[in-house]
């Protein structure tokens, strides 16, 4: 139960461990992706970015339970022992940054101006040098894909109580914390845990404006 | 791009496998899975350090919902079950799951209402006449009654309770939900329900008292306790080392007889919150130090104060 | 004398709308060729296709002999011999100086000689000063200038100009029409293919002119006959400048 200061911080920092290894391992492999899926055509193209889209609306609890079923001893992957940790954790939530991650870059380089991508390649760029110069110039939004990547998960619970436990001093994270002070009627305490989510929030979206704001040179 | 794939990569595999090193070098680990109720009971806050010290090791709690509780335990993601779901527990260990189950302590449920108790289950002579008044009442009109409707205990024990009356699992679940509420949520959750409509539920002690103490359900009292029927056995499983040869099955076995022991029973008893004992130690063969009296004593003493508390109603 | 551009049979369809209907054409190497004709003549496709930037959806392209596929290998050395510059100034959102290197790099210059080469670009263009500034912030006549010198870096033997000018003052389309006659001069092998719409820009700069009209080619002449004794009545037409657009 979170009680002292040092529980607090505990908490926190596994929160924002979590949620940040999750949001960079879902956006590096998310941006490429979108990237390919926005600025390459092939068959099914269409169907694949509805598919992208569709998986915003992920439940965080399913992504939890599949990656129980993979990871459990009882499951294909279980002589890892994963379950129950902090990486089981950061698994279940790159799943549902990814889609968001891969669907926003998606949107962000197709809307780069064709103009753009037509001085690209006329200037002598190979497909794969295209790709990365578009991918530059859509900078604001692909920085935008990983906040929301991150909104998504640093508030999630239903994953990571699932596979991570709740365990005290190992995978209790904020969230988690939050629905444990709320079971017991914890409510006001609940709501100061809230708060101190929001505040991490608050500092890591302040981070990532000033990245997407930087001046390209 | 490519950099920043890499380091992610690295720092996910470095970190997965220090994890696994590190859990070499860690003292032992026991992963225990247990109820909601039991974790939020404080319990266990209070008797593991004790464990965890006498035996260099480290206990994992993993608190879920009592059927979770007990898929964990057949899946082997967990080395011991601590639960109260006798029927589910025996069906666990006849298929294989578990073994050496042990009795460890009980508490009781109690059937809370209205402050008023309007339709007088108080004067019941057991929990089968409790639960015909509700259910006549509650057919009639003029009662409420808020069920978990879940794979909890304290659901498996309503049922019990319903099959006394000869109505069966199916025959409860078909009960109008003009007064019989299938809420599928944590016994909190339900006192807080009941609390709003002003409703009858069956309900733990443990909950009930840490509602009561935070001055969080003003409008219900306790109206029935202490039919033996009421019982909440606990037992503790350890998971079957044969099937799940990973678990730690050494550390599982020494936290089974820990708990049974004289000391560890001691131990139980001696946990206390909201000025009295939630848990009464009955391991087979256990013989308590001091006279403890069966818990409707307790409960007698409770239900004295308990409308002190309340003012105004 | 090598043709350095030759188109045969080409056309481009888009879902129903015939861009180009089975043109033909060559451009010598060395000459500087100029299109005209209305809008959506196709003038703007055809030079995408010389550039290898969109595939025709039939006949077949040959740069200096070679016939050309699309994409693969082949394509990307050919396009980088190519250079294009289109009329709305398109700059990458980097620094004026980065601008200017960017075909450099992509071709794995050595950084130090690009930077000379960039540096000494920039003086002659005027821009030296706010090189590290971020392009946005140069004034269209500036940008389009960046743009031509940009595409022309790399030293391409075929340049490739839609309406370069087009939305350009008076001041700065004399300076960008004095930049591609300098380009031109180094090298008398380089070769000009300039879209344009207006008449007097044609006159000014091309050896020889073609009109586009409706996705076909309608005439191509040397300067003076296409300007004083046009064969067809819609190249008469678009000379006097009757031509509704």
């Amino acid at each position: 139960m979170v009680g002292t200061a040092s529980e607090l911080l505990e908490v926190t920092i596994l929160s924002i461990y979590v949620s940040g290894m999750a949001t960079i391992l879902g956006s590096a492999i998310g941006i490429p992706l979108g990237a390919l899926i926005g600025l390459k055509e092939f068959g099914g193209k269409g169907a694949v970015k509805t598919i992208t889209y569709t998986l915003y609306g992920f439940p965080p609890v399913l992504s939890g339970l599949f990656i129980y079923y993979i990871f459990s001893r009882a499951g294909p992957l279980g002589e890892f022992g994963i379950l129950f940790t902090p990486t089981a954790m950061i698994l279940a939530e790159t799943l549902l940054v990814i889609p968001l991650v891969t669907g926003i870059t998606i949107t962000s380089v197709v809307e780069v101006d064709k103009a753009i991508k037509d001085t690209v390649k006329a200037l002598g760029a190979t497909p794969k040098q295209s790709v990365l110069t578009v991918m530059r110039e859509a900078w604001v939004g692909l920085v935008m894909a990983c906040m929301v990547g991150f909104g998504r998960v640093i508030a999630e619970v239903g994953a990571a109580y699932l596979v991570g436990g709740n365990i005290d001093g190992k995978t209790r994270v904020l969230t988690t914390a939050i629905m444990l002070e709320t079971r017991m009627g914890h409510f006001e305490w609940a709501m100061a845990l809230g708060a101190v989510l929001l505040t991490v929030a608050l500092v890591v979206f302040f981070f990532l404006r000033m990245l997407q704001e930087k001046e390209m040179l | 791009m490519m950099v920043a794939a890499v380091i992610a990569a690295a720092l996910i595999v470095g970190g997965t496998v220090g994890y696994l090193l590190l859990k070499e070098d860690e003292p032992q680990t026991l992963k225990l899975a247990t109820t909601t109720s039991t974790y939020d009971s404080g319990l266990l806050d209070y008797i593991l350090p004790v464990f965890e010290e006498e035996h260099d090791c480290t206990v994992d709690v993993i608190a879920v919902g009592s059927g979770a509780a007990i898929t964990l335990g057949q899946n082997g993601d967990v080395d011991v079950l601590l639960v109260h779901s006798p029927a589910a527990e025996i069906t666990f260990v006849e298929a294989g799951y578990g073994e050496s189950r042990s009795l460890v302590m009980y508490n009781n449920f109690v059937i809370v209402g209205p402050t008023e108790d309007p339709i007088d289950t108080m004067s019941s002579a057991n929990a089968s006449q409790a639960f015909q008044k509700i259910y006549d009442n509650g057919t009639a009109g003029n009662a409420t009654f808020i069920s978990r409707a879940d794979a909890s205990g304290t659901y498996t024990k309503e049922l019990s309770i319903w099959a006394t009356l000869g109505y069966n699992k199916t025959e409860v679940m078909a009960f109008p939900d003009s007064w019989y509420i299938q809420s599928g949520q944590g016994m909190g959750a339900v006192l807080d329900m009941a609390e709003e409509m002003d409703a009858y539920t069956l309900s733990d002690d443990a909950t009930y008292y840490q509602r009561v103490s935070e001055d969080l359900i003003p409008n219900l009292n306790m109206t029935y306790s202490g039919d033996s029927a009421l019982f909440n056995q606990y037992s503790v499983i350890p998971v079957n080392a044969t099937m799940w040869t990973h678990v730690n099955h050494t550390l599982a076995m020494e936290f089974k007889n820990w708990l049974v022991s004289d000391d560890g029973q001691d131990l139980i008893a001696s946990y206390e919150r909201y000025d009295m004992q939630l848990f009464f130690p009955n391991a087979e063969g256990y013989v308590p130090s001091t006279e403890s009296l069966p818990s409707i004593q307790t409960f007698g003493a409770v239900c004295a104060t308990v409308p002190a508390v309340r003012t105004g109603r | 004398m090598t043709d350095a551009i030759s188109l045969k049979g080409v056309s481009k369809r888009y879902k129903d709308v015939d861009a180009l209907k089975k043109v033909s054409l060559t451009v010598t190497e060395g000459e500087v060729f100029g299109i005209v004709g209305p809008s959506g003549a196709g003038k703007s496709t055809m030079l995408r296709i010389m550039d290898l930037i969109e595939p025709p959806t039939e006949g077949e392209l040959f740069i200096r002999g070679e016939r050309m596929a699309f994409s693969g290998r082949k394509a990307d050395l050919a396009r980088r011999a190519i250079g294009m510059v289109l009329q709305k100034p398109v700059v990458l959102n980097r620094s004026v100086a980065n601008n200017l290197a960017y075909a450099l790099m992509i071709r794995g210059w050595d950084e130090e000689k690009a930077a000379e080469k960039v540096y000494a670009e920039l003086k002659r263009l005027g821009l030296h000063g706010r090189r590290r500034k971020n392009a946005r912030i140069l004034s269209g006549g500036e940008m389009q200038r960046l743009c031509f010198a940009r595409a022309t870096i790399h030293d391409p033997g075929i340049l490739l100009l839609d309406e370069f000018a087009a939305n350009l003052d008076p001041a700065n389309v004399a300076l960008l029409e004095e930049q591609v006659k300098d380009y031109m001069a180094q090298d008398r092998a380089r070769t000009a293919v300039i879209v344009t719409h207006n008449m007097f820009q044609a006159r000014r700069m091309c050896d020889r002119v073609a009109l586009m009209w409706d996705g076909e080619m309608v005439e191509v002449a040397g300067r003076t006959d296409f300007f004083e004794s046009p064969k067809d009545q819609r190249t008469a037409a678009f000379v006097k400048g009757e031509s509704v657009y």
